[in-house]
C-alpha cells in the first residue's frame, strides 16, 4: 500500500506492507524500487514501512532540510508518531548512514538495527577514500562495483514514464544535498557509535566494491553488540540483489530479538 | 555593438593526448603539462590581451579549473596583470563562478581592488560555472542557484555597502564584520552581468537588469534574449542591445580564405573543450529536472552541444567551419564578410549589444592571432559600434 504521512509538515511518500513486528526500511540513493521482490519477501513475516527519502518519490523537499542529521529526526518522529514498539530499523547504504544517525540519538522504540552495506562513517587516512565516489565514476564501472551481477543494475530510461524520470532526477540531486560533502560520511559519526545499545547486523554483499570488507568491520567494531556477516552472490545492494536471502537474513535476526 | 576580445589560454600541447585518454578535464593528470612551456603561452597571451588596447578592443577574461583547455585558475589574476598593460579597454570579469567560491567576500574585495587599479574599467560577471568544474571545486551541485543567488546578494551588498561592517548571516554564508576596503570607482556598483543558456537565466537576469550572456549557439541564444526583453517589458522598461552578449569564434583575414583558416585553427577550441569524462558532464542537481528527463529519454550519448538553424544537431568534435557557421559558433571572412554575417545575426537575435570575440583557441599562432586581433579592431568592430537595433525588433517591441 502507498500512501503518504506528513510528519513536522514534511509530506512523506510511504509504502507498507506485511504485518507483524514493524520494520522501519530506509532504502539507498539508489531508490527506494517498491516494485522490486525485496519488498514482497521482507513483508511475509512482518509490517514494512518504508519511506521514500524527502526529494525522492513523491516526498517534498522543503528547503529547511539539508543534512542526515535532518533525516533522523524526522524518521524519529515519524516512528513516534506511528507509535512503533519494538520495531526494527533496516538501512542500505545511504539509507544505513541515516538508520545509524538515528540510532546514536534514540533507540527507544526499536529492538534491532540491521544495516546492509552502510555509507556515513570515515576509516581511513585523508588519502584514503572509503567510499567509491559514485558521483565521479562512468556509469559502466559503476554498475561492475556495485553488483555482483552488473545487468541486474542496468536500467533502461529511454523506455520509462517521465513522470519516473522526473523523480529520478530529484531524487539524484537530494542525494548530492545530503551527501556531496564531506562525501556520503559524517567525520564524527564513528565518534558516537558507542551509543548504539540494541543488537545490531552489519551486513556487505560479497561482491560489494563500493565499500570495503575492512570498512564494514570497522563499524562492527565500534558497536558493542554487532555482528558482522556477509551475504554471498550480493554486491552493494544486497536486498535488490538476493531479496530471498536477504529477507531471510533479517528474519532469523528478528526471531532472536 | 562593443566587442570583447577573450581567449581562455589554452595549453593545447597536451590536446591530443587527452582526447585520446577520452577527457581533457578533470582527471587528465598534470604530468601532461610542461609547466616552463605553459609559462611562455601565459606571457604570450597576456601580449595578445595587451594588444587588444591599442586597436579599441575591450577584453574579457575568464576562468576553468583542472584542464588543457583553459591554463586561466583565476579570472581577478589575469585582469590584474592586463589592467596594468592597458589603458582605454573596459575589463570584462566573466567570470567569478560563485557558487564553487567558499568566500563570496573575498570576490567582492577582488573585483573592487580591480576597479581601483584599472580607473573603474571592471566589469563583473558573477556566473554559474559550467558542470564539469563542480568536481575540481568539489561544491555541491544540489542547491546550487541556491547559493549562487546568496553569494551574488552578498557580493552585491559588500561592493554597494560604505557604512558597514555588516553582518551577514545566511544559509550558505556567514559573516560577523563585512566591510571591504577598498571599494569600488564604479558607483553604485560596476556593472554585472550573467550567463546562461536557458529562458529562465534570461528571465533572472532581466529581473535585475544584468547584462546576460551566451555562446556558441544563436539557436539557443534567441529564446533567452527573447524572455529577457519580455520580462523586463513586463517590468515596465525596455531592454536594449547592451543588456545582452554573445560569444563566438571569429576569424578574420585579408582574404577569405584566410578569415576562414584561422577560424578553422580557432575552432578546435570547441572540438576539444567540450570532451570530457561521462560522469563530470551532468553532475546531480546542476541542471532542471526537466533537463535531466530530456537526456535520460534520449539515452547515452545522444545529446549535442549545438543545433543548426534548422534545430539539427551537429557533433561539435568533428564540424567542419561551415557547420559551425551554420550554427551561428563561427563568424569569418574578410572583414565585410564577418560585418555582413554579424549584422545579419544581430537582426536574427533582435539586437546583441555585446560581441565577446573568441579570437585564440590555442592552435592558433601568435602571428595570426595578433593580425586577427588588429584586423577586427580596425576593420570590423568600429561600424559594429554604429549598429543599434534592428528595427524588426523595435517594431515588436
Amino acid at each position: 500500500m502507498r500512501g503518504s504521512v506528513t510528519v513536522r509538515g514534511i509530506g512523506l511518500d510511504i509504502v507498507e506492507k506485511g504485518q507483524g513486528r514493524p520494520v522501519l526500511f530506509l532504502h539507498p540513493g539508489e531508490g527506494l524500487q517498491p516494485d522490486h521482490p525485496w519488498l514482497e519477501h521482507l513483508a511475509r513475516r512482518h509490517r514494512v514501512i518504508a519511506p521514500f527519502h524527502p526529494g525522492f518519490g513523491g516526498s517534498s523537499l522543503p528547503d529547511w532540510i539539508g543534512s542526515v542529521d535532518d533525516l533522523a529526526y524526522l524518521y524519529l518522529d515519524l516512528a513516534a508518531q506511528m507509535q512503533l514498539k519494538h520495531a526494527v530499523l533496516v538501512g542500505n547504504s545511504f539509507g544505513g548512514w541515516i538508520a545509524a544517525e538515528m540510532a546514536i540519538r534514540n533507540t527507544q522504540r526499536f529492538a534491532g538495527l540491521f544495516l546492509a552495506s552502510p555509507l556515513g562513517i570515515k576509516v581511513g587516512g585523508v588519502l584514503d577514500r572509503d567510499i567509491v565516489d559514485m558521483h565521479a565514476t562512468p556509469r559502466a564501472e559503476l554498475l561492475r562495483l556495485a553488483w555482483a551481477d552488473p545487468a541486474k543494475g542496468d536500467t533502461d530510461y529511454t523506455q520509462m514514464p517521465e513522470t519516473e524520470l522526473a523523480a529520478i532526477a530529484r531524487g539524484r540531486e537530494a542525494l548530492a544535498v545530503f551527501g556531496w560533502k564531506p562525501y556520503m560520511h559524517n567525520p564524527r559519526l564513528k565518534r558516537w557509535l558507542h551509543r548504539i545499545d540494541i543488537p545490531t547486523v552489519l551486513l556487505r554483499g560479497t561482491q560489494d566494491g563500493i565499500i570495503s570488507r575492512s570498512y564494514v568491520e570497522a563499524w562492527a567494531s565500534e558497536i558493542d553488540r554487532a555482528e558482522f556477516e556477509q551475504l554471498a552472490d550480493a554486491g552493494h545492494y544486497p536486498h535488490l540483489e538476493q531479496p530471498a536471502a536477504f529477507a531471510a537474513r533479517v528474519e532469523d535476526f528478528i526471531d532472536k530479538l | 555593438m562593443r566587442t570583447w576580445y577573450f581567449s581562455e589560454m589554452a595549453y593545447h600541447p597536451a590536446w591530443e593526448k587527452g582526447l585520446a585518454r577520452g577527457s581533457l578535464r578533470v582527471n587528465y593528470p598534470n604530468e601532461n603539462v610542461d609547466p616552463v612551456d605553459a609559462g611562455q603561452l601565459l606571457n604570450r597571451y597576456l601580449d595578445e590581451f595587451a594588444l587588444c588596447d591599442e586597436v579599441g578592443l575591450n577584453i574579457m577574461v575568464n576562468e576553468h579549473h583542472s584542464t588543457a583547455t583553459c591554463m586561466t585558475v583565476s579570472v581577478p589574476m589575469a585582469l590584474a596583470v592586463i589592467a596594468r598593460e592597458t589603458k582605454k579597454a573596459r575589463l570584462l570579469s566573466l567570470g567569478n563562478p560563485i557558487a564553487n567560491r567558499p568566500d563570496p567576500v573575498r570576490v567582492a574585495e577582488e573585483m573592487a581592488w580591480l576597479d581601483c587599479l584599472s580607473g573603474g574599467r571592471l566589469e563583473m560577471g558573477l556566473v554559474k560555472g559550467a558542470p564539469y568544474e563542480i568536481h575540481p571545486a568539489n561544491s555541491n551541485p544540489g542547491r546550487l542557484m541556491r547559493r549562487y543567488w546568496e553569494a551574488h546578494d552578498l557580493i552585491v551588498k559588500a561592493l554597494s555597502t560604505h557604512d558597514g561592517p555588516f553582518s551577514w548571516e545566511g544559509e550558505f554564508f556567514q559573516y560577523r564584520a563585512v566591510n571591504i576596503w577598498p571599494r569600488p570607482i564604479q558607483q553604485p556598483l560596476p556593472p554585472i552581468w550573467m550567463t546562461g543558456m536557458s529562458v529562465d537565466t534570461g528571465i533572472a537576469a532581466a529581473e535585475r537588469g544584468h547584462v546576460v550572456g551566451t555562446l556558441l549557439s544563436g539557436g539557443l541564444a534567441k529564446p533567452m534574449f527573447d524572455a529577457y526583453r519580455k520580462r523586463a517589458r513586463e517590468l515596465g522598461w525596455e531592454a536594449g542591445p547592451d543588456r545582452m552578449a554573445y560569444a563566438a569564434i571569429i576569424g578574420v583575414g585579408h582574404t577569405r580564405e584566410e578569415g576562414l583558416r584561422r577560424a578553422h585553427e580557432i575552432a578546435d577550441y570547441v572540438r576539444t573543450a567540450p570532451v570530457v569524462s561521462e560522469p563530470f558532464v551532468n553532475p546531480p542537481g546542476y541542471n532542471s529536472v526537466g533537463a535531466n528527463v530530456a537526456m535520460m529519454k534520449a539515452g547515452p550519448r545522444a545529446h549535442r552541444l549545438v543545433t543548426d538553424r534548422n534545430g539539427i544537431p551537429i557533433d561539435h568534435r568533428t564540424a567542419t567551419v561551415q557547420q559551425f557557421m551554420d550554427t551561428e559558433t563561427v563568424f569569418a571572412g574578410t572583414p565585410d564578410d564577418v560585418y555582413e554575417q554579424l549584422t545579419a545575426f544581430n537582426t536574427r537575435m533582435g539586437g546583441v549589444g555585446n560581441l565577446l570575440f573568441f579570437g585564440q583557441g590555442g592552435h592558433l599562432s601568435h602571428q595570426d592571432a595578433k593580425e586577427n586581433i588588429s584586423l577586427f579592431g580596425k576593420e570590423v568592430a568600429p561600424r559594429l559600434l554604429e549598429l543599434a537595433a534592428p528595427e524588426a525588433a523595435i517594431v515588436a517591441a
